[in-house]
This record gives structure tokens, C-alpha cells and sequence, in this order.
């Protein structure tokens, strides 16, 4: 029942430029059927096909044959071919094995092992009241959208409420961050509770520790980092931000805290989160910094935007179809950032931070690096433990059986042609594409 | 001397919505500038904005609303929120008490950050869950008055006083800048606020006040 305006509080007709940034799922995701869910389980969202570009079945079919492979033999596949794996999430992990890989990536499943009946008892231990009213405000304010999440009653919300208090009993000194609701949500899309919970842990301690606790201090300093990096990649569109007076603490908290789970189409989502797993923070910086010259990148779009509004409203408002996942995840990887060039520019920020005096929040600590680093991490923490290792790290190779020769694959630049030993029929021909000279896998600059 | 062009201005006032985390700050924001009400709406955990152009008199005020997480541990990435800020909405849930004993201290981040002119309304949204209220509405009053804040019970959900509040505000806002703008004049001395970012309309329209209170 609306309000009767009062008469001198009428809406001109012709002042009509009111902008918003409020969004919701199904405006990024697009309108559908109604009330139908797509396939990602958004009711009325769009992605009902799979979009233009997205890899043919048979293409995706021996994709999910290598993972099954890889995946069979994790230990060695990430101790000896961790560049296969790289490039595999760089092109994106079949829906169907999402729920196998992502544990695996994180070192969800070796937390889980090594620690068997932890969940069991977070789950079950009472919460703390004050976490506990926070959390369930916040239930049916994830994903409301989503058809998992939608009931009070059904497994998603419930879900949630158990990971989340289980975080919160496992790390109290941290204790619950908004953010971790729609991290939390996209996990247990994919994966059951216990292995959600530990992705979880993986994400909040691992991945991007100082992000989630109560001082959130290493958001803090990726925004400087973020901007450093705009100053170096992007000049002219940081000119442009510090003109009209736009921050990165305006846009990149929600970017970063929901690894973008908020701020993409759902599919593109998913794509950054295999690479984020792989390769860790250094792939929201690859995504923040593509985002933004998508937005504000020619000199038209700095034009159209005089003032902080308008630049805001314009990260806001890319269109969708220049999200969608294939050429946007290309474009990602080829932002010409290194890890060793975030490590850099992260040590030079680090150094312009105010000393530290009581009260101000504790430096940010070292985050791994991704996949690789905290598989490293955990096969020298299990030797340390006096576990013997899954794999022997000195291996005398016993002579191969003879097998049919197999080509090197040849993968740089090329879709799959039909490699694996268990492919049926002729090999795939994929579209022929140029040949890179260039070490680096696609590094055209900005 | 008044002058007639002076009244065809444009005014663009930021005001920010602070308070609790679930008390309605993002569903007072819709209701205002979109006339929306969701139950649903999804966690603010950057920061959101919405604008409304609303007529003050002869006036074209552009009312740019500010919303942000509520959740205390964002107070650390949110100073910049404050900036600019000319007028802030202070909401606490009237059906949770904890939300307005924490009144206090949000007033203090409020002044740490933002101008000390701002013009503040103390919010008690939810008024469409009288039956459950936890605050009554005389005390809430009184520590408005003390304080010397706007006080104002609203329902997001049903729309009471959501217009109400947010043209209260506005209307105080016009009213401190016009009268600094005739001190300015009488004294024959132009004050120049520091850039207020957002306030400059492109090219072709009329120059926006410069807002410093």
C-alpha cells in the first residue's frame, strides 16, 4: 500500500537518470521460463541452454574422462603433472566432476582424513548464541533465488546452518563473516556438508587468510594492491577512479569476499572458482582487473561516466553477454599478471602499511598460492606427522610396459583432438587456432 | 539579495543508512527508490546504492542513498562509505532491542567519520510488527531529542512513513545549505566544500550546490 507522496515531494518526469546498484540473481543470471528452475537450479534464471561457446558434448565427454583419471591417482597427478591440472581448470571442470575436484584441489579431502570425526562433532555441539542469530537472519538471504535455498526447511538453508555454526565452533576467534554465506551456499550446491565445511576452512585459512575474520585486514590490503596494479595495467582507467574519487573499497570487497559468486553469471562463476582453486588469489585479481576495463577500458566509457555514481554504476552494469564464460574466462587468463608479479607488488604495499601498534589489526599472513602450493603443504605436513607419504617423493621408475606410442600432447593454443587411449571414434577436429610463440599461455596485453 | 536562478539549482545530497545487520537498511532503500519490498533480498555485504530526484520546492534535490553490510567486523572497510555524506538514516529494528542498544555506538562511528553538521534520523523500522515491538516508541523519542536527532518509526514492508523519513531528512539537508548559502552571500564570501565527488552532472546540465555543511 503505497504512501500518498506528499505535494511537494513529486517525481519529475523529466529527471529520469536515477541509477541503482541493487541486483539480484535473476538479473545477472537473466529471466526465464517462470517460476522454472535452470540448470543451475535458479528459478527463472536463463542458463537453460548452454550459452555460445561452450564446448561441445563430445568435448566435454573426454574432459571428464582425463579428470577421472587424474583424479584417480590425485597424489601423482599432483606431484608430477600439476601443469595438466592447471591448464584443465583453466578451461573449466565438467559440471559432473566439480563435487570430485574441487575437494581435491583445496586439500578438502586430506583435512577430512586427517581429521575424521571433527565435523561430526561441530555439527553436533550446541552454537554460540550470538553466531546463531546472526547466521539464521541471514539464511534465506543467500541465493533466495536458488531452488535449494529457497525453503527454511530444506537441506540448503539447513545446510548452511550447519556449516556455518561449525565454522564458527572450529575458529570462534574468528567467528561468522557475512561473506561466507554465499561461499558456503555455492559449495553445498556442489558438495555435500562435511566436505563443503572443509572447501570452507580451506577458502577462509588457506586461500585468503585475514579475509573472514574480524578485522578483515587483508581485504584492506588487496584493495591497495588492486589499485597498484589498475596504476600499472590500467593507467588510464586509474586516473579515471581517483578522479571522480572511486575507491576499490567501493566495489572489490563483494568481488573478493564471494569469489565473485555475487557479482557474475552463474556459469562464469563457476569457471572462476576452478580457477581460483588452482591457482588461488591471484585469479580474482586477474577477473577484478578484466571486470574493470570491461567497464571503464575506452576512453567512451570514462566519458560517459563524470561522476562516482556513474563509474560505480558502470562496474555494476557491464552486459551480461560480455560475462559470458568462454570469452571472458580467456580474457582473464591473459591479464599479464604473474604470481611472482602479485607477491611483488603484495610485499610493496605491505611495507607502506603503518607500523603496528596495540590495537590495529595484525598483519596479513602468507596464502598458498593455490592447488599445487597446499598439496605441498600437506604432503610435508603429513611426513612431519610421521605419515608416510601416499606417493614416494624418490621414485627409481621401473621399466614402462610397452603401450601403443603416444604423441606429447600438444595443447598450447588447441582445443582437444581425440588424445586419450579410451577415446571412441575419429579424433575430434576442434577449430585450427594460431600458433603462440610465446612461453606464456595467451598473454596478450592490455 | 535573493536571486531567481539561484532557486533552478540542482542539489545532489548523499545520505547513508546505517544500523544492525537485519534491521531493513536495504529494504528502507528499495522502498524508497524503487518502491520495492523484498523479503528476500540478499545480504549487503559490499556496498549498495540507489538514487531518487525528488522535488523540494522549486528545487530538483537528486537523493543518492548509501547502503551498506551492518555486520560490525565491515566497519573496518567501510570508512570510505561516509564520505561526502550530508544526512544519515540511524535504523534499528523496533521488534529487537539489541539493535537499539547499540544506537549509541553507531552514532559514534557516524561522527568519527562523516561531518559533524550531518543531519541524522534515529529509525525504528518494522512499525508493521507492532505486536512484537521491543522498544518503545516514547523512549526511542526522548534519546532522539537528546541527541539531537530526527526520530521517526517506519515499516519498509507496508511503506509507513518510508517517504516520510527519507523527505524529512532532505528537506533539513536544503534547509542547512540554503541558509549557509545566504550566509555566504550576506558576508560576500563564497565557501568552496572539497570536491564532493558524484555531485558534478555531465556536460549540458546545470551545476550542481557545492555541499558543505
Amino acid at each position: 500500500m503505497a504512501q500518498a507522496l506528499g505535494e511537494d515531494l513529486v517525481q519529475p518526469s523529466e529527471l529520469q537518470d536515477d541509477s541503482s546498484s541493487l541486483g539480484s540473481d535473476s538479473e545477472l543470471s537473466g529471466p526465464g521460463p517462470y517460476r522454472q528452475a535452470d540448470r543451475y537450479g535458479f528459478i527463472g534464471g536463463s542458463s537453460a541452454e548452454p550459452g555460445p561457446g561452450h564446448p561441445p558434448a563430445d568435448l566435454i565427454r573426454q574432459r571428464e574422462m582425463k579428470w577421472v583419471e587424474m583424479t584417480s591417482h590425485w597424489e601423482k597427478t599432483m606431484s608430477r603433472r600439476y601443469k595438466k591440472v592447471k591448464m584443465q581448470c583453466r578451461k573449466g571442470i565438467p559440471s559432473a566432476l566439480r563435487a570430485r575436484c574441487w575437494p581435491l584441489l583445496c586439500g578438502a579431502h586430506v583435512c577430512q582424513k586427517n581429521s575424521p570425526g571433527t565435523y561430526q562433532e561441530l555439527a553436533e555441539a550446541p552454537g554460540d548464541p550470538q553466531w546463531m542469530e546472526t547466521i539464521g537472519r541471514d539464511l534465506h538471504r543467500q541465493f533466495p533465488l536458488h531452488e535449494m535455498f529457497v525453503s527454511p526447511q530444506g537441506h540448503g538453508q539447513q545446510g548452511l546452518l550447519q556449516v556455518l555454526k561449525a565454522y564458527t565452533l572450529y575458529r570462534p576467534e574468528q567467528g561468522y563473516c557475512q561473506a561466507q554465506g554465499p561461499v558456503a551456499a555455492v559449495l553445498l550446491m556442489h558438495l555435500p556438508p562435511e566436505e563443503a565445511f572443509w572447501c570452507l576452512v580451506q577458502i577462509c585459512e588457506v586461500y585468503l587468510p585475514g579475509y573472514y575474520g574480524p578485522h578483515m585486514e587483508a581485504v584492506r590490503l588487496d584493495a591497495e594492491v588492486f589499485m597498484a596494479l589498475l596504476r600499472r595495467l590500467l593507467p588510464h582507467v586509474h586516473k579515471h577512479l581517483q578522479q571522480v574519487g572511486v575507491g576499490p573499497l567501493l566495489y572489490l570487497p563483494e568481488w573478493f569476499l564471494c569469489l565473485f559468486a555475487r557479482s557474475l553469471p552463474f556459469p562464469t562463476v563457476l569457471r572462476v572458482w576452478d580457477a581460483f582453486l588452482s591457482e588461488g588469489a591471484k585469479v580474482l585479481f586477474r577477473v577484478g582487473l578484466t571486470l574493470v576495463r570491461l567497464a571503464l577500458g575506452t576512453a567512451e566509457q570514462r566519458g560517459a561516466c563524470p561522476g562516482l555514481l556513474e563509474t560505480l554504476g558502470a562496474l555494476r552494469a557491464i552486459p551480461p553477454a560480455q560475462l559470458q564464460e568462454e570469452a571472458f574466462m580467456s580474457q582473464v587468463h591473459s591479464v599479464v599478471l604473474s604470481e611472482r608479479d602479485l607477491q611483488r607488488e603484495i610485499k610493496a604495499q605491505l611495507a607502506q602499511l603503518p607500523d603496528s601498534a596495540p590495537g590495529p589489526p595484525p598483519r596479513p599472513q602468507v596464502r598458498l598460492a593455490g592447488a599445487q602450493a597446499i598439496f605441498e603443504a600437506q604432503q610435508l605436513a603429513g611426513v612431519r606427522r610421521g605419515a608416510k607419504p601416499e606417493v614416494p617423493r624418490i621414485v627409481v621408475q621401473p621399466p614402462e610396459e610397452p603401450r601403443p606410442p603416444r604423441r606429447k600432447p600438444q595443447t598450447r593454443g588447441k582445443t582437444f583432438h581425440g588424445l586419450l587411449t579410451r577415446a571412441r571414434g575419429p579424433p575430434i577436429e576442434g577449430p585450427p587456432r594460431p600458433q603462440r610463440g610465446s612461453t606464456s599461455f595467451l598473454d596478450t596485453r592490455f | 539579495m535573493g536571486n531567481g536562478t539561484e532557486e533552478d539549482y540542482n542539489f545532489v545530497f548523499k545520505v547513508v543508512l546505517i544500523g544492525e545487520s537485519g534491521v531493513g537498511k536495504t529494504n528502507l532503500l528499495s522502498r524508497f527508490t524503487r518502491n520495492e519490498f523484498s523479503h528476500d533480498s540478499r545480504t549487503t555485504i559490499g556496498v549498495e546504492f540507489s538514487t531518487r530526484t525528488v522535488m523540494l520546492g522549486t528545487a530538483a534535490v537528486k537523493a543518492q542513498i548509501w547502503d551498506t553490510a551492518g555486520l560490525e567486523r565491515y566497519r573496518a572497510i567501510t570508512s570510505a562509505y561516509y564520505r561526502g555524506a550530508v544526512g544519515a538514516l540511524l535504523v534499528f529494528d523496533l521488534t529487537k532491542h539489541q539493535t537499539y542498544a547499540v544506537v549509541e555506538r553507531w552514532l559514534k562511528e557516524l561522527y568519527d567519520h562523516a561531518e559533524a553538521t550531518i543531519v541524522v534520523m534515529l529509525v525504528g523500522n518494522k512499525s508493521d510488527l507492532s505486536q512484537a515491538r521491543e522498544v518503545p516508541t516514547e523512549e526511542a523519542r526522548m534519546f532522539a531529542e537528546n541527541n539531537g536527532l530526527l526520530f521517526l518509526e517506519t515499516s519498509a514492508l507496508d511503506s509507513t512513513n518510508v517517504e516520510l523519513a527519507f523527505e524529512t531528512v532532505l528537506k533539513e539537508i536544503f534547509a542547512k545549505v540554503s541558509k549557509q548559502r545566504q550566509n555566504s552571500i550576506r558576508t560576500n564570501a563564497i565557501t568552496l566544500g572539497s570536491a564532493q565527488p558524484g555531485q558534478e552532472p555531465g556536460p549540458g546540465e546545470k551545476r550542481a550546490c557545492c555541499i558543505s555543511l
